[in-house]
């Protein structure tokens, strides 16, 4: 059964106080909710290492909720820093190495829709967000992705660098 | 980053040390009382203006400062919010501050063109420099203050975070340097206070982000 947003609270204030038992639940029920949020989002082969690098800054950015806030919107900012966070990085190892089958279980908790990515990439304008879809989440490379829109190469890298700049700006506010 | 996210995890609960959340009052209340110090230290080191010291208030100097300090405090909040993500966050209030803020050098412009009068003539231009100087320099405790805010804190903007930590320390910097500075005359003020503030913004903009990044 998945723990809710009061259950997550509850277990976070208790893990601030330094109940490990808690903690241990709490980052399980984080660990399972990151996977379902992710799992449509990168590769399936990055997906254990993103889940893992925000756990860990999960971790140490425990003090920065206090229970006068719902835990899920906080854990979601985090997580989304993270997403584009790693997206930047590929981008600047290019690394276009994604591949198309993203299918497994999504069962985000209600806010999804408030926080969910294509929410974020319908605020860009259509020729960023093209070039992201293609390039960083449905593994095109950037010839065929040039192709596929009409965009020249260099454009569509323009796009994505800034795509990814604009993403990273408004990670808190959608 | 291990492969096995179980050990992680104990690892995680093992490293487990109880943390107090970030107070957005204590925040609120070290960047408030870095303010504070910064105007007491101008006071102490260059003195206050006389009309304050005689109880008498030049209506431009009172608009002026307290557009700076409003902006300093709004954008001083925002930067405290920031601090704590929160998907939903609306941090764009500050914003209706800086555009009364920004009225200050567009008044300097057209009292300046309207009246012929240079706006860097050699005395004008010495004392804006040591404004802008000994303003900037000002803004250094609370620009340190809210760095270090951010730095305990988790801002998922840190460029934007950058910024305002700037306009916050050089509006409370030029706010704490106008209790001595004696001119009211717009077109200094419009020109040199506000030049304090996008100094400092520019300096925050640039220097923050890589500091707080996390």
């Amino acid at each position: 059964m998945r723990a809710d947003e009061a259950s997550l609270a509850r277990l976070m204030v208790m893990s601030q106080k330094g109940d490990r038992q808690a903690y241990a639940t709490l980052l399980s029920e984080c660990q399972r909710w990151l996977r379902g949020y992710y799992s449509r989002r990168i590769a399936p082969a990055q997906l254990d290492d993103l889940v893992q690098d925000t756990l860990m800054a999960l971790h140490n950015k425990l003090a920065t909720w206090d229970d006068s806030r719902p835990f899920l919107p906080w854990l979601a900012a985090i997580a989304r820093y993270r997403w584009v966070d790693h997206l930047r990085r590929l981008y600047r190892a290019d690394e276009c190495e994604l591949v198309t089958d993203f299918a497994g279980q999504d069962e985000e908790p209600a806010i999804a829709a408030r926080i969910s990515i294509d929410r974020l990439l319908g605020m860009l304008p259509d020729a960023q967000a093209q070039a992201i879809e293609l390039v960083k989440i449905e593994g095109l490379s950037v010839a065929e992705a040039s192709q596929a829109t009409g965009q020249s190469e260099s454009l569509i890298k323009v796009n994505i660098h800034r795509g990814l700049k604009k993403l990273a700006h408004m990670v808190e506010k959608a | 980053m291990t492969n096995n996210p179980d050990t992680l995890i104990a690892n995680l609960v093992g490293d487990l040390k109880p943390v107090k959340p970030l107070s957005f009052a204590k925040g609120l209340g070290y960047s408030l009382a870095a303010a504070a110090v910064s105007a007491l230290m101008v006071i102490m080191v260059f003195g206050m203006r006389a009309d304050l010291m005689a109880g008498q208030f030049d209506p431009v100097f009172l608009i002026a400062t307290g557009l700076f300090l409003v902006l300093g405090i709004a954008a001083a909040v925002t930067v405290i919010v920031m601090s704590r993500p929160q998907v939903g966050s609306d941090h764009g209030g500050w914003i209706w501050s800086a555009a009364m803020v920004a009225l200050l050098p567009v008044a300097a412009m057209i009292v300046s063109l309207g009246s012929g009068r240079a706006m860097l003539s050699g005395d004008s231009l010495t004392h804006g420099l040591e404004c802008l100087i000994i303003g900037g320099g000002a803004s250094l405790l609370v620009f340190a203050i809210l760095v270090g805010w951010l730095r305990k804190g988790a801002p998922t903007s840190p460029d934007r975070a950058g910024l305002l930590t700037g306009v916050a320390a050089g509006s409370l910097g030029i706010f704490a340097f106008s209790l001595h500075c004696a001119d009211n005359d717009i077109v200094h003020i419009g020109l040199w206070h506000s030049a304090v503030l996008l100094l400092m913004a520019g300096l925050g903009r640039a220097v923050v982000p890589p500091l707080v990044r996390w």
